[in-house]
């Protein structure tokens, strides 16, 4: 089997580093917990969001479990908006219910509040905390990943959408003034979370897919964020959006980053041809977290994760967060057929 | 009375203005279609909607992306407020007679596809009980048992708040299989409402207003054999 002698977190990071590499790793920069996972450790869904050391016992169960090569926090969109002001309502159900954000604070530009001490802002230092936890517990064995949002998409947690959308049609300038001190919240909040350990970042630009946004205004009014982003972190870092994205695939491509991420809707072996070969090109994805993860059987999986594969991926990955009920027997035949026919494939076989 | 020619004229004008979300223009053509006489449930139908209708395709071939949508929205919104309330009762008969609960599951906060659904249901005149986002799944059961409606038009936009869609469609379907369900939302395709046991669904924002289309006039078949049926 390749990558012979190293773990979990070397090959995350040779694979980043845009090394040679005989293996494919089977990680994601998004949120992994799994049902299974919480019960090892006898925690509630609802009760992993505000706690750190819940936080990171529910992260790295999921390696724990299945041989998954990385431990990511956090689980829910609200971070950030959290930051900057929004109250976050935590559901005390038993169901799996993601925080949300009932109420949109922010009208304009002029109502942006950065915070003053951006360490001690909201979730920001229960996040870092949970991320030394990792680092200290697991950190030698799986990756430690972090995540946030591109501005775009915070946008649309913490303001009207609609209005936000037409306006980049009506009043372009103003969404890009909007923009600019959310973007620079986020790269704080990333920096933030590499200074706690975190070996590798997200950036979740999800509300601009081609779903949403003509590929004209990704490149004019998103990509130039991004590539900020991208210089301000440091590597490494992936972007990622979901979605449809073949026709922006290049631009995402163009900003730099040292890998883009993609879900079940980008046909991966396009967008290979699109992007240029590994290993100084990296593709991320492409598991249908839902559909194949979910409802579909272990050989579904297993089939799904040699399409990713036959399709040109680097890494196997799962096109979004992973749902927490996803069956046990699904995660491990994910992970073994990303190990047995990723070398495999390697080897030219 | 309005000849053909006018008749074609305005209607083709409320379209245009929808299509290229010109307000004003629907504004203008709306205000002449109730001057002239000509019969509003027309110019709602065949004007505004038909507009709508070329959008929803526009999306589709990626000329449109949702912030033109948004805007052509507004456009129609605009014709509709003036053309409405000059519905006469008989006109509203033939209308479909139906309600529709319509809202965002809960957990998700994102409403623009369940407002442009919302849109299709007002201009086809139905009565529309909008819940709003974040709804708990409880309340879209209720809602429907309260105010009787025939159709539950589902949405969410991230694939972690989905999931509620299934719960609240085996809520809905025991007490009252009749219920017409529709879902829609980006994480969701065709094989999940299947999985969920939806009765209808959306992809995206474009084909929403075409489901929601093709949902109303499958209802109004329903409707027209029901009407047979009870003729003696």
């Amino acid at each position: 089997m390749g990558g012979n002698g190293l773990n979990s977190r070397e090959k995350v990071l040779k694979l980043l580093n845009h090394e040679e590499v005989d293996f494919i790793p089977c990680f994601s920069g998004m949120g992994n917990i799994v049902m299974d996972g919480l019960k090892k450790y006898g925690l509630q869904f609802n009760e992993v969001h505000q706690d750190a050391r819940k936080m990171a016992l529910a992260a790295k169960a999921t390696p724990e479990l299945f041989g998954y090569d990385c431990a990511i926090v956090p689980f829910d969109f609200n971070v950030c908006a959290e930051a900057l002001g929004s109250k976050v309502q935590y559901y005390k159900t038993e169901d799996i219910l993601y925080p949300s954000i009932p109420e949109k604070i922010i009208k304009s530009f002029e109502d942006i509040k950065l915070p003053s001490d951006p360490e001690n802002a909201g979730r920001f230092p229960v996040v870092m905390e949970a991320i030394r936890i990792l680092k200290k517990e697991t950190g030698n064995d799986v990756a430690v990943g972090s995540w946030v949002l591109g501005p775009f998409t915070l946008a649309g947690q913490v303001t009207d959408l609609t209005k936000l959308l037409k306006d980049t049609f009506k009043k372009p300038n103003e969404v890009i003034q909007f923009l600019t001190p959310l973007r620079d919240l986020l790269i704080a909040e990333a920096k933030l979370y590499q200074k706690a350990g975190a070996d590798f970042i997200t950036v979740r630009e999800m509300g601009t897919p081609v779903d949403l946004l003509s590929p004209r205004v990704w490149k004019s009014m998103i990509q130039p964020f991004m590539i900020k982003m991208r210089e301000e972190i440091g590597s490494p870092v992936v972007l990622h959006i979901c979605g449809k994205t073949n026709e922006i695939i290049h631009f995402m491509h163009e900003c730099g980053y040292d890998a883009v991420s993609v879900e079940h809707q980008n046909d991966v072996a396009m967008s290979r041809q699109k992007i240029g070969p590994p290993p100084k090109n990296l593709l991320l994805g492409n598991l249908n977290t839902y559909k194949v993860m979910v409802e579909g059987t272990a050989e579904n999986v297993a089939n799904e994760v040699r399409a990713a594969i036959d399709g040109g991926v680097d890494a196997i990955w799962p096109g979004c967060d992973i749902w927490p009920g996803t069956p046990a027997e699904n995660m491990k035949a994910m992970v073994e057929t990303t190990r047995e026919y990723g070398s495999k494939k390697k080897k030219g076989g | 009375m309005v000849d053909d020619e006018k008749r074609n004229d305005i209607l083709k004008r409320l379209s245009d203005g929808v299509v290229y979300y010109d307000e004003e223009k629907v504004i203008v053509a709306s205000n002449e279609a109730v001057e002239d006489g000509l019969d509003p449930f027309d110019a709602i139908m065949n004007g505004l909607a038909a507009g709508m209708e070329i959008v929803g395709q526009l999306y589709e071939k990626q000329e449109y992306f949702v912030p033109e949508i948004l805007m052509c929205a507004d456009a129609l919104y605009g014709g509709l407020n003036i053309l409405r309330p000059h519905l006469k009762a008989k006109e509203m008969k033939e209308a479909v007679k139906g309600q529709v609960v319509i809202g965002v599951v809960q957990g998700d906060v994102h409403d623009i596809g369940k407002n442009l659904v919302k849109m299709m249901f007002d201009v086809a005149g139905f009565t529309v009980h909008d819940l709003g986002a974040d709804v708990p799944l409880e309340k879209f059961a209720e809602e429907q048992v309260r105010t009787d409606s025939n159709i539950i038009a589902l949405s969410a936009m991230m694939t972690t708040t989905m999931m509620g869609m299934k719960k609240v469609i085996h809520m809905i379907k025991e007490r009252n299989p009749d219920v017409a369900i529709m879902v829609g939302g980006a994480p969701l395709t065709k094989e999940v409402a299947d999985i969920f046991g939806a009765d209808g669904y959306a992809e995206n924002a474009g084909n929403a207003v075409q489901e929601a289309i093709k949902m109303i006039s499958r209802l109004r078949e329903m409707h027209a054999k029901q009407q047979l049926g009870a003729t003696p």
